[in-house]
């Protein structure tokens, strides 16, 4: 397999470095399905996303299966993320926020599955696509806004007026704050799939290193990318952690209106 | 850049909506009130074995405390029972030693009684004695009978000056 | 590199935002590069804003940490 990574590589890249760094995030069809002009193909990144959400699934009710009293291994890390995602949700939005525990847990723990099984050898990282955190963040972000309109009515409008500034400059201020209101969805999901590409690629780049300067010379990189691997499962997380919380900020803004 | 394929957008965003709702429908409907229930059942086991444990010591508590009444009890009880014994002895005691003083005083007032008798008797006796005495030596020294009445009188005015 | 990517991040999406806006007004009114002038720099206005308020809630966020040691709980 890594000998065909690396020809395709090389024949994308036309020579240079054996391994083509970007050769990780494409999507391959596995099998082709089209419903009249949609294209719905099975591909490596609806592998990957069955295969997230199939491991959360397993883990909270075949972990939970005993339901023991005296939790085991796998009961314990299920245990410990539900309390992780409900005491996140009770500290940013308090009890309003209850409601919405199964889809910030949801969310957290397929963001946080992609990211991990990214970090595989020959996986295909879901959240490293645009497209794919662009959609959750959208989603989010217009779930957010109908639920503030659903919660204040028009009353939400008043969001995006600042207290205390000159009447003059408010309109101005107010076109400031709705701009900055739109870049939530912009920034939340432009975060997380760039810090899952920029890791994923300097990994490919100093593993295409670590061929290239041989048997001596690939030391120095290959301990880098070791060093590099653990950051990149701290980053995993961390990014998980981040999109679930802004969606908690985000929940909270919407229910309180500070 | 493969992340801006155009062509893949469409089947990624099937397929995560697919995969996304799925798992959503799983935790919301399966997962999440399970494990929820589990923590809680622990939680509830946890606050009632907490309850029954300082149920327990309270009724620790109270055991030891009617020990310790019932111990205190007893030993009222038995310093009574000793206070008691000993006003008994001491009673019984002090009417033996009333009766046996009562004894002896009646003993030494009858051999007081005796004495003062005998005494008595041993003094008439002298007096009856002296008479007779005087008379004799009366009668031995005049050569003839004394007056007896003279005698006794005497001898009662002897007497007086012993 | 992670606080300089979050906040870069922030600028540039406000940036964007302002700029998608112009555009459309633009192609909508037909007056080409008057409102993307507008708003590019509404969008400067808004990114910094963006910026200003990431950068209080990450202190916020680190000072919270630092006091009770969860993480970011």
């Amino acid at each position: 397999m890594a000998a065909e990574e690396a020809a395709s590589g090389a024949a994308h890249h036309g020579g240079g470095l054996a391994i083509d760094p970007m050769h990780q995030f494409r999507v391959e069809t596995i099998f082709p399905i089209h419903f009249g002009n949609i294209d719905a193909s099975f591909t490596n990144a609806s592998l990957w996303m069955l295969i997230a959400a199939g491991l959360v699934t397993l883990l909270t009710i075949v972990g939970m299966g005993s339901r023991s009293l005296v939790p085991g291994r796998l009961q314990s890390v299920a245990e410990l993320s539900y309390e992780f995602v409900s005491n996140m949700l009770r500290d940013n939005v308090g009890d309003a926020g209850k409601r919405f525990f199964p889809f910030v847990f949801t969310l957290f723990m397929f963001v946080l599955f992609c990211n991990m099984l990214g970090m595989m050898p020959y996986s295909f990282t879901v959240t490293s696509h645009i497209i794919v955190t662009f959609a959750l963040a959208s989603f989010i972000f217009i779930a957010v806004t109908i639920l503030g309109f659903a919660v204040h009515g028009l009353h939400f409008f008043h969001f995006f007026v600042p207290k205390g500034v000159p009447v003059a400059l408010l309109p101005l201020l107010v076109v400031i704050e709705v701009i900055s209101y739109l870049t939530r969805p912009i920034s939340l999901s432009v975060r997380l799939f760039a810090n899952m590409m920029a890791g994923h690629t300097m990994l490919k780049v100093f593993a295409g290193f670590v061929i290239a300067m041989g048997w001596f010379g690939g030391f120095l990189p290959l301990a880098f990318m070791v060093a590099f691997t653990g950051l990149e499962i701290l980053v995993a997380f961390l990014q998980a952690y981040v999109f679930a919380i802004l969606t908690c900020i985000y929940l909270n803004d919407a229910l309180h209106m500070h | 850049m493969p992340q801006l394929a155009f062509e893949t957008f469409i089947p990624q965003l099937i397929w995560l909506a697919i995969s996304f709702i799925a798992l959503y429908l799983v935790m919301s409907r399966i997962a999440l009130p399970r494990i929820g229930s589990v923590i809680e059942g622990r939680a509830a086991r946890i606050a009632s074995d907490l309850d029954e444990a300082a149920a327990s010591k309270r009724r620790t508590d109270e055991a030891v405390a009617a020990y310790e009444k019932a111990l205190a009890e007893a030993r009222a009880k038995a310093h009574g029972i000793a206070q008691q014994t000993r006003d008994l002895l001491t009673a019984e005691t002090d009417r033996q030693r009333h009766e046996i003083e009562a004894k002896l005083a009646e003993k030494i007032a009858a051999a007081e009684a005796s004495i003062r008798k005998t005494k008595e008797a041993a003094l008439a006796n002298v007096r009856n004695v002296a008479i007779d005495v005087a008379g004799a030596i009366v009668t031995q020294l005049l050569g003839e009978d004394a007056d007896k009445a003279a005698t006794e009188r005497a001898v009662d005015t002897a007497l007086k000056q012993v | 590199m992670g606080v300089a990517f979050r906040l870069s991040t922030e600028l540039v999406a406000g940036i964007f935002v302002g700029g998608a806006i112009g555009l459309g007004l633009d192609t909508w009114l037909g007056t080409k590069p008057l409102f993307l002038l507008i708003f590019f720099f509404l969008g400067v206005a808004a990114g910094i804003l963006n910026v200003f308020r990431t950068a209080k809630q990450m202190t916020a966020e680190a000072e919270r940490n630092a006091g009770n040691g969860k993480p970011g709980a």
